[in-house]
């Protein structure tokens, strides 16, 4: 007599896929809020030609109390030129994008010296701003 | 003898598959939250302050204060300036000769700079900020 055999079946337990995505959505969150600056109060001027800009890998950002933030990481005004140059690294020309992000009453003894830092380590900056109304 | 009835009570829990259903889509959800970041605005290149030129020419001078703008020390109203700088401008064909050089109090607000910075861009200039330079003076001994 011949005795066939039980193929037993093995599945991937459908009670574990909500714990594997559920900390792959802690991750994701948790990474994104690092290098975010959305928590930061400030206000953008407006001007009359604004275009839309692609990605930046570094954000600079005055708030509206006057404090320096790099990729949403508070540092000082004499931080900014050495972050911002180890951040863009080895670059190409046109990926050297730096957004600038000012609080509109920043006055100029506060952002001057952030553009002045900015385009001594080659960085591109572009002003993050809103469309003036009309 | 009384019977008692016994109440079949039924547990009912939510699908343990859908709970991985649910997670993906709220990555989904918060990828989708983080990217859409309204980054517009204008970019700006601003010569490095080692490229000197060979030859010093006379450069047009935009002077801002905190309500006020000057052009090569004239005070003018805004709404004249970009006229009165396309004015100056006018017959500059070498890009060293197109560069306007901003100097700003200190307390000259960033929207203002903007609109004045603007108005250069427009008019074909090239913005070059000079920040203040620090004199040290020796004061001789009397």
């Amino acid at each position: 007599m011949k005795i066939s055999r039980r193929a037993s079946k093995a599945d991937v337990p459908s009670m574990a896929m909500g714990d594997i995505a559920f900390n792959l959505l802690i991750f994701f969150v948790i990474l994104a809020q690092a290098e975010d600056d959305s928590h930061l109060h400030w206000e953008p001027a407006s001007a009359v030609e604004i275009t839309a800009s692609g990605a930046a890998r570094v954000s600079v950002l005055i708030d509206s109390d006057n404090k320096y933030y790099i990729n949403g990481q508070q540092v000082g005004e004499t931080q900014i030129a050495g972050e911002v140059e180890s951040l863009l690294g080895n670059a190409a020309a046109g990926d050297r994008r730096v957004f600038f992000k000012v609080h509109k009453d920043a006055q100029a003894m506060y952002f001057e010296p952030a553009i002045a830092a900015i385009s001594e380590v080659g960085g591109d900056l572009v002003h993050v701003l809103e469309q003036k109304k009309e | 003898m009384r019977k008692k009835r016994l109440r079949l009570s039924l547990m009912v829990e939510p699908p343990a598959s859908a709970t991985g259903d649910i997670a993906f889509n709220l990555i989904i959800f918060f990828l989708v939250c983080a990217s859409v970041q309204p980054d517009s605005g204008r970019e700006q290149s601003l010569p490095r302050s080692d490229q000197k030129s060979a030859e010093q020419t006379e450069n047009i001078q935009v002077q801002l204060t905190r309500n006020a703008v000057m052009l090569n020390g004239a005070i003018i109203r805004q709404n004249d300036f970009a006229i009165a700088l396309s004015r100056s401008l006018k017959g500059k064909v070498r890009q060293e000769d197109r560069v306007v050089i901003v100097q700003s109090k200190p307390d000259t607000p960033y929207s203002h700079w903007i609109i004045v910075t603007e108005m250069i861009d427009r008019a074909g200039g090239i913005v070059t900020i000079q920040t203040e330079e620090v004199q040290e003076m020796v004061v001789p001994n009397s």
